[in-house]
């Protein structure tokens, strides 16, 4: 047996005093999908730095028999290695034509433009599906555009070590699966050793070997297959936990005694959690104080009759029609571009509205002043959870008390109260960006909360977060969906999330093209094994 | 060295200075700051604003009001009021020169007395009030003469005013400002075009792939180089024809040490962009490690030869001196290469290129930070 | 209403003194920036290097080189020749030259007029005039020739002409424009890089309050930084005289505080990144200063220019502030800069209010 092609030895990444990721080793044969699967800031990015030569390191790498110690010595490599970093279009130049990327990228990699050269280029953009838009400015480009487009100019050299960096978070399913299409071609007809990273558990099941990061180590690695093995005796159908050992999801409870429960298939997250409870980590389930307030909630929230928004010629949201019902989650699903962030952005004013009608808690919405009285009623968290980032958790909670006029006494009891209930607590004095993505997630969601809203809207809360912080988000709205009797509209790209909602909505290019609960739109693909699928495949029927 | 790389890298750095609307930064801050400072610095003063009150009447002081009403740096009028009046009037700075001429004045004078006037000055504005009480002086001294002839002092200076005969605060300052605008210009473009890659990510491009750090540079400095060369020329038109500045010299010289100095710049602003990873910062940092001394050693304010103690040091540490002396003397005095120190300059210009750019070649590392 | 308005402020300057990066541009700006140009550009002609060719005997140019000292003059040096020192001034190592011929000495004890050749290098105009001058008045002396009138020059408000004066008082009210410019704006933009624009649009606040609250905010640290510099470099290092009321310049400052507040509020209205609040900034800075009389007096001017400096607020604030300063002016002559400050501040503001308001 001839040996690994790619062989990682005890690389330990440092920046300053702390330990991005420490003492890792993987092997990767040709033709091999390696996953780097794990939260935010766990490691997985300082190594494949290190792998492509970026970033310094210790300890050894050998790619093809040529070892190499330092971004210095892997400079002879750098011909051989492709690298997408992470971040939507980070490597876009965003005032460059697609066609002008894929040049400008042939020519720094010094490629000859003979009849191979261009051919393979054009299969590339028409495996993209940029083929038409080879005109268009980058930064003109949807988010899943950009990333087809830098994965593209990433292959274009034919790499024979490819490193991509969480190349479809935040991309919308459809793209991701076209991505994967590219992927799984060119890895077969090149022979290329990939390895990628991802923060979807979805995308791991394609992977030939899979590793888990967890703060800065790999904890575990395998086949998905073998993986999964090993922590299907720990999971059961979802049902309240006997004893301290055990975690309760929205699908499963995971136990590392046995319970009595009937066994349920686990997913790849399975493995964070399993892993959580062998390292003695609590995982406390969640509580929800009822509302302090006794103000009644109508029973139709939103409706929305038509709502339209059009950017120049283009018809960002066309004729939508949706009704929001209290006690109820409501999840707006579609690829990247298909009008959900405006439509949420419509729904709170923030775009003007250019046709349709809109019904806020009973109040048709004509003007600003129509909007002013509801400001108060209305939570928002947008994506990325934008926080003041100069203040600490405990100010930032305490300007938006004032900004919606609490009086202190009642506002410092609730604070305290919301901190404890979202486990926060211990991070009060602490700055947003201190924090790992899970937590500020909470404190946000705390932030849009604390003024008792009876709807609440989340554009995207769940992106780049890991799964544990991602389950107890979701753990956390059902709660204030049963204890509050709540209206909450959001947005997501994790399939396996629209599982939790109450119904779903699915936009395509800013029609509404499916509005069921999850359940019905399952049962309509027999065939589809998650939801995912199911998405998928109605995705590709519906033609607009 | 790939030329077919570097060629590639300047295409679209090209494109891109094109498209962003950075080129308009690139011509425009040059052309702006030198119609700016070229008229918003005077250090002559004209028109100033003087009353005269005349408790005398005489043939004398009417002749003394006369001279200052005629004169092209006074605007002088006659005042009817009290002293306190007048001096309000330069509290309020509704005027800036009060003369008073006593009574008796010519009839003191004739018995061979001495005759006193008292002037107040405005010296809010030192420059300007040190200025205005030397032409009083100056305008008085004449008047004096003119009543007592066989007055004549027995040293006479015979001065010669050279490179600057009619001391035009324009041939004094503009050529001076080229120091500062070839400094800060290129060095802002240098240091933003690779702190823009940092910022926004597309740095990786660089790192992940085989193009080597000289390539790399050169494509970066190359056409930050070639449009700032294109200020060589739009700065020269504007001081021989908007601001009449003679030009006596070699143009070779003034372009070959233009040339070198904007190597000298990129080579700051490269410096700048290793150590800063946001564009905001990096402009500011530029912008307070170039202006200040751009102005202070330009020699248009102050010559270096006037300077003493570190200052003189500091001076001979920043390109600034080295390259003004030659644009002076490539607008004014006109010496060119046979000069000794024109030479010794124009090499020590050559030397700060080439170690300023080796510098910031060797301390740019193609990695992550 | 006045708790939320409070909470807006109390954010901001919290905000302020977190970013680190701020405050010392911020306190660079108001100390040692302003230091640096007080004490750095001296117009005053100092140190002026004299060389001289003597063919004289050299008793009576002796005596006359000996009346240049420091600190007007460095001490002369002696060239053998004329062309000699011609070269030294080409080379500007040597600024003034003089040549006293064979027949000087002679010339002058049979009663004159006894010629010195002077050789001046102009191109430092205005230093070039004033080393004339002191030649001029120093030779005037030595041949003690009487002139029968004479001249006794008050210098008013500033006797020993200190450019330190003056270039620190100006520098501090360029600094608080373009700081209140920039501020300002970067804390409407910094929302708008952050992505919690959305959010502040959605607080239950009259959008009114939110930006005075948030103008109100950046104001009161300039007035700090006001302070700051008052007391510790025009006072505290220049010793500046205050011959006005330095109520009435602490109350002319705030106002025009908010004047580049509203510049402020405009820029962040058609701004996206910090970037382009710099660049904005920078645009619309330099020509307000430049018409302002901070570098050239107003008279000095082309006389459209002068017209058009009637629109800088920041003209009514240098004058103010000089008069204030050095000129002594009492409060009630004070009107014009109150009231030119006041209105086009207020023109200002209000249009800057109006532009960002329509983002709300």
């Amino acid at each position: 047996m001839s040996p690994a092609a790619l062989r990682v030895e005890k690389v330990t990444v440092r920046y300053g005093n702390t330990v991005a990721i420490e003492e890792a080793s993987l092997e990767a044969d040709r033709g091999e999908i390696i996953g780097l699967i794990g939260a935010d800031g766990a490691g997985k990015s300082s190594l494949l730095h290190a792998i492509a030569g970026v970033g310094r390191f210790q300890g050894e790498i050998l790619f093809e028999g040529h070892a190499y110690h330092s971004p210095k010595e892997a400079e002879p490599l750098k011909p051989h290695i492709g690298l997408m970093p992470q971040g939507i279009g980070l490597v876009l130049y965003r005032n460059l034509t697609v066609g002008e990327h894929l040049d400008f990228f042939a020519d720094i990699r010094n490629l000859k433009r003979n009849e191979a050269f261009l051919s393979y280029r054009e299969r590339l953009l028409e495996m993209a599906g940029l083929a038409p838009f080879t005109d268009r400015p980058a930064g003109k480009l949807s988010g899943g555009m950009m990333q087809k487009l830098s994965l593209i100019c990433t292959l274009l050299h034919r790499p024979k070590l490819l490193i991509l960096d969480e190349p479809t978070t935040g991309v919308d399913p459809l793209s991701r699966l076209e991505l994967w299409e590219i992927l799984d071609n060119i890895r077969r007809e090149e022979g290329t050793v990939a390895l990628i990273s991802t923060a979807y558990m979805q995308e791991a099941a394609r992977m030939d070997r899979i590793h888990l990061f967890d703060s800065g180590r790999i904890i575990a690695r395998g086949t998905a297959e073998a993986l999964l093995a090993g922590v299907r005796n720990y999971s059961y159908e979802p049902v309240p936990c006997p004893s301290e050992r055990c975690i309760q999801t929205g699908h499963y409870t995971y136990a590392l005694d046995p319970i009595d429960a009937p066994k349920k298939e686990p997913t790849l997250e399975a493995l964070f959690f399993v892993h959580a409870l062998q390292e003695g980590r609590r995982i406390p389930p969640i509580e929800v104080s009822p509302r302090e307030s006794d103000e009644a909630i109508p029973s139709l929230v939103m409706e929305a009759r038509g709502l339209t928004k059009r950017f120049g010629s283009f018809v960002a949201d066309d004729h939508i029609d949706m009704r929001l019902q209290s006690g109820e989650i409501l999840g707006l699903l579609g690829a990247n571009g298909a009008g959900k962030t405006t439509f949420i952005k419509m729904l709170l004013g923030l775009y003007p509205i250019d046709g349709g009608e809109l019904t806020l808690l009973g109040r048709p919405i004509r003007s600003a002043e129509d909007r002013r009285h509801l400001k108060s009623r209305i939570g928002y968290v947008s994506q990325h959870f934008a926080l003041y980032k100069d203040m600490t958790v405990r100010e930032n909670l305490l300007y938006f008390a004032q900004m919606h006029r609490l009086p202190l006494t009642r506002a410092l009891p609730r604070i305290q109260r919301l901190a404890e209930e979202l486990g926060f607590a211990p991070y009060m004095e602490a700055l947003p960006s201190e924090l790992p993505l899970g937590i500020n997630q909470r404190f946000s969601l705390a932030a849009a909360i604390l003024h008792e809203p009876v709807v609440l809207f989340l554009d995207e809360p769940t992106s780049g977060v890991d799964a544990i912080a991602r389950s107890q988000f979701w753990q956390l709205l059902q709660r204030l969906k049963e204890v509050w009797g709540i209206a909450i509209l959001i947005t997501t790209h994790y399939m396996s999330e629209a599982e939790y909602c109450d119904r779903v909505v699915l936009l395509k290019q800013g029609r509404k093209i499916a509005d069921d609960t999850p359940q019905h739109l399952m049962a309509r693909y027999p065939e589809a094994k998650s939801f995912e699928e199911a998405f998928l495949q109605l995705y590709k029927e519906k033609v607009i | 060295m790939n030329w077919g790389v570097v060629r590639a890298y300047m295409r679209k750095e090209i494109l891109e200075l094109l498209r962003s609307k950075m080129i308009i930064i690139v011509y425009i801050l040059p052309t702006f700051i030198i119609i700016l400072f070229g008229y918003g610095i005077r250090l002559e003063v004209t028109h100033a604003r003087t009353l005269i009150i005349d408790h005398d009447q005489s043939k004398l002081s009417r002749d003394l009001t006369e001279r200052f009403m005629h004169s092209r740096y006074f605007d002088a009028r006659l005042f009817r009021g009290t002293e306190q009046e007048a001096l309000h009037r330069i509290k309020q700075a509704k005027t800036e020169i009060l003369l008073i001429i006593p009574q008796g004045f010519e009839r003191r004078l004739l018995h061979g007395l001495r005759g006193e006037i008292a002037a107040f000055v405005d010296g809010a504005f030192p420059i300007r009030g040190e200025t205005m009480s030397n032409y009083v002086k100056g305008e008085i001294f004449h008047a004096a003469q003119s009543v007592a002839p066989d007055l004549a002092p027995r040293i006479t200076l015979d001065n010669r005013n050279l490179f600057n005969q009619a001391m035009r605060d324009e041939d004094a300052i503009v050529p001076g400002l080229f120091g500062l605008i070839l400094l800060v210009a290129p060095a802002i473009l240098s240091a933003l075009l690779i702190v823009k890659e940092k910022e926004e990510g597309t740095i990786f491009n660089f790192y992940a792939s085989p193009v080597r750090k000289s390539e790399f540079l050169l494509a970066k400095l190359t056409p930050a180089f070639l449009l700032h060369s294109l200020n060589i020329l739009i700065l020269f038109l504007w001081a021989t024809w908007l601001f009449q500045v003679p030009f006596r010299g070699s143009f070779t010289l003034y372009w070959l040490a233009s040339e070198l100095y904007i190597l000298i710049s990129l080579g700051i602003g490269l410096l700048v962009s290793i150590v800063t990873r946001t564009q905001i910062v990096a402009i500011v940092l530029t912008v307070i490690i170039t202006i200040i001394p751009g102005f202070l050693y330009s020699g248009m304010l102050m010559p270096i030869s006037s300077m003493s103690g570190e200052s003189v040091i500091e001076a001979h540490i920043y390109p600034v001196m080295y390259y003004n002396h030659i644009v002076y003397d490539a607008f004014l005095i006109g010496q060119g290469l046979d000069a000794p120190k024109i030479r010794l300059y124009l090499l020590i210009l050559t030397l700060y290129a080439a170690a300023i750019l080796a510098l910031g070649s060797a301390l740019m590392k193609k990695e992550l930070r | 209403m006045n708790r939320t308005f409070l909470a807006l402020v109390t954010k901001e300057i919290i905000a302020f003194f977190r970013s680190w990066g701020l405050v010392a541009v911020v306190l660079y700006s108001f100390t040692l920036d302003i230091y640096i140009a007080g004490k750095g550009i001296e117009i005053q002609a100092k140190n002026v290097s004299v060389g001289y060719v003597d063919r004289t005997a050299g008793a009576l140019s002796g005596k006359i080189l000996a009346r240049l000292h420091a600190p007007e003059f460095k001490t002369p040096v002696r060239f053998p020749s004329r062309k000699a020192l011609y070269n030294a001034i080409r080379n500007r190592k040597i600024m003034v030259g003089l040549i006293f011929d064979t027949d000087f000495s002679r010339e002058f004890y049979r009663g004159g007029p006894a010629r010195i050749d002077l050789l001046l290098d102009a191109i430092t105009a205005s230093q070039s005039f004033q080393a004339l001058n002191y030649l001029q008045n120093i030779v005037l002396d030595f041949s003690r020739t009487q002139v029968h009138v004479k001249l006794k020059i008050h210098k008013l408000f500033n006797q020993n002409a200190r450019t330190s004066w003056f270039m620190s008082l100006a520098e501090l009210l360029s600094i608080t424009t373009l700081l209140g410019v920039i501020l300002t704006a970067a804390v409407f933009v910094r929302e708008k890089e952050n992505g919690t624009w959305d959010i502040m649009l959605l607080m239950p606040i009259d959008p009114r309050i939110t930006i005075l609250a948030k103008s109100l905010s950046q104001v009161l640290i300039l007035m700090g930084g006001i302070f700051l510099a008052t007391g510790l470099i025009l006072f505290g290092t220049f010793d500046l005289p205050i011959n006005g009321s330095l109520a009435a310049f602490f109350l002319l400052s705030f106002f025009y505080a908010f004047t580049s507040a509203g510049i402020g509020l405009f820029v962040a209205a058609v701004s996206r990144s910090m970037l382009q609040v710099a660049q904005m900034a920078i645009l619309i800075m330099m020509p307000m200063i430049f018409l302002s009389g901070a570098w050239t007096p107003i008279h000095a001017m082309h006389p459209l220019l002068q017209k058009l400096s009637l629109l800088s607020p920041l003209r009514y604030y240098i004058e103010g502030s000089e008069s204030i300063f050095f000129r002594g002016t009492p409060w009630g002559d004070l009107w014009p800069y109150f009231a030119g400050v006041i209105l086009l501040g207020g023109m200002l503001y209000y249009y800057g209010f109006r532009k960002i308001g329509k983002l709300f």
